[in-house]
């Protein structure tokens, strides 16, 4: 089979560079913008989709550990004014760039899904201090970007806290410290064998 | 009246200074400020526990110098609650047993004496009897600055894991101690105690617990009305004997207390946060001259 004129003058490459001879600027701007709605509006679809709860639990690794403890009562699940802060609330930053940056390196957890690294609660167990660790220095090192989404030492009213609070919050602001520091396992268990420098 | 007089020289003489302390006057305590301080049940919370800061979140305070009565002094009954009912640190609840007490307290002094009153509602007991002999107990712990840690917790520095009473622990002798406390270097806590049965003991912590040697203690005297205690120590300045704490004017000391109500022993007791006791100085509880 014989290739076309066009194919025969520099492949496809070129004719996607070349302007259309069929096609007005007009029509193919608007059908490039419906299109490019589309395709933002499905990636994000995808992205959000990725941020459920429902997505995180679909994994048993998380539904059976780390899930099982958050829902077991912790201020983040229930607390007297109702507002839940979900997994992605507090594990994916909300802005765009951050976002990007901690989905993309998500896709390691799925290569550990397909290894079945914590598969079982003896593996999630013997590992657990590891990942722990990992997100405490992600957190730590974005300034607990999460934390900050919702709560700041700036807009807190340290008047009305209990005194320990406000003890507390104090010396953290003196002492130019991030919410993680000292807010460890606040909706997990904390590691049996965690060190105590942290 | 002229009986007395002849008596007062006679008695000096037969007894000897020893019994001058008892002449000691107590101070008008009307005119005497009261500082209110909540004893709470503090279950299992020894100081291994305290500065472990994945046990107990102060911990990382306590590092940067924070004192546990900074953080909780006004949370005290709901701790002690807690602990009380079992929902936390305490694996064998006493049922009914109060979380809290609140204690009036009070100090003065008269140059010569220091004078200190508790004052207290007795809570509803009626739990099995662990010290039969005692419905109640209390005793103040002083430290002149030397214990490493008393500034910010107290008698706490002496609360260990591995004594008496502790889950686990069966060695019944083994009772508070200060870690690297030593009695020739003057690291320990100065220990007084009163009993209802009418026990009087002057002694101190330091490698050990000793209810004994104590010259300090002139009087401990407790009184019950209706449900109300009364608890009035007399502990001359000076004190004088092994491991008394020679207290002075212008200085504050590290002080702490605790009450074993409704018979109880060991660590089944209601304790007070750390605070400071100074004389004629600014402090916590100051027992200013009468």
């Amino acid at each position: 089979m014989s290739k076309g004129p066009d194919e025969e003058r520099g492949g496809w490459w070129r004719r996607l560079l070349r302007p259309s001879p069929r096609w007005s600027l007009l029509t193919l701007l608007v059908v490039g913008f419906i299109a490019g709605v589309l395709f933002w509006g499905g990636f994000h679809t995808v992205i959000e989709a990725t941020n459920t709860e429902q997505f995180c639990i679909s994994c048993h690794e998380m539904r059976d550990n780390v899930y099982a403890e958050y829902a077991q009562n912790t201020i983040h699940y229930t607390n007297r004014t109702g507002v839940r802060a979900v997994c992605s609330d507090c594990h994916v930053p909300k802005e765009w760039g951050p976002k990007m940056l901690r989905k993309m390196a998500a896709t390691k957890e799925l290569y550990g899904k397909i290894t079945g690294s914590i598969e079982t609660r003896e593996k999630f167990l013997a590992r657990r201090l590891e990942l722990a660790q990992r997100e405490w220095r992600r957190m730590k090192a974005n300034d607990s970007l999460e934390c900050r989404n919702c709560h700041t030492l700036a807009s807190m009213d340290v008047s009305k806290q209990k005194p320990r609070a406000r003890r507390s919050h104090e010396m953290a602001v003196r002492d130019g410290e991030t919410c993680i520091d000292c807010h460890k396992g606040t909706s997990h268990q904390l590691p049996e064998n965690m060190p105590e420098e942290e | 009246m002229r009986m007395a007089r002849l008596l007062f020289p006679v008695t000096m003489l037969v007894c000897g200074p020893a019994s001058v302390p008892a002449l000691a006057a107590a101070p008008d305590w009307s005119k005497v400020p009261v500082r209110s301080i909540t004893v709470f049940y503090p279950g299992v919370s020894p100081l291994e526990w305290a500065t472990k800061g994945t046990e107990h979140g102060g911990a990382r305070a306590m590092r940067k110098g924070e004192t546990c009565a900074g953080c909780h002094d006004e949370e005290a009954a709901d701790m002690g609650q807690k602990m009380a009912s079992g929902q936390k640190l305490e694996p064998v609840p006493i049922p009914g047993k109060a979380g809290s007490i609140p204690v009036a307290v009070q100090a003065a002094h008269d140059g010569t004496n220091l004078y200190l009153r508790f004052v207290w509602k007795e809570p509803p007991g009626g739990a099995a009897k662990m010290d039969k002999d005692n419905a109640v107990k209390l005793a103040f712990m002083l430290d002149d600055n030397r214990v490493a840690g008393a500034s910010l917790s107290g008698c706490w520095q002496a609360c260990h894991v591995d004594i008496r009473s502790m889950p686990g622990v069966t060695d019944d002798r083994k009772t508070k101690y200060v870690t690297d406390g030593n009695l020739a270097n003057g690291v320990f806590y100065d220990l007084v105690q009163w009993s209802s049965k009418g026990m009087k003991a002057d002694g101190y912590v330091a490698e050990r617990r000793v209810m004994e040697g104590g010259k300090g203690l002139v009087d401990a005297a407790g009184t019950k009305k209706g449900d109300e205690w009364t608890v009035v120590f007399t502990r001359r300045l000076a004190g004088g004997g092994t491991g008394d704490v020679q207290l002075a004017a212008g200085k504050t000391y590290n002080f702490g207390f605790a009450i074993h109500d409704d018979y109880t022993a060991g660590r089944f007791h209601h304790v007070s946060l750390g605070y400071t006791l100074g004389l004629d100085a600014t402090a916590d509880i100051t027992a200013a001259k009468q």
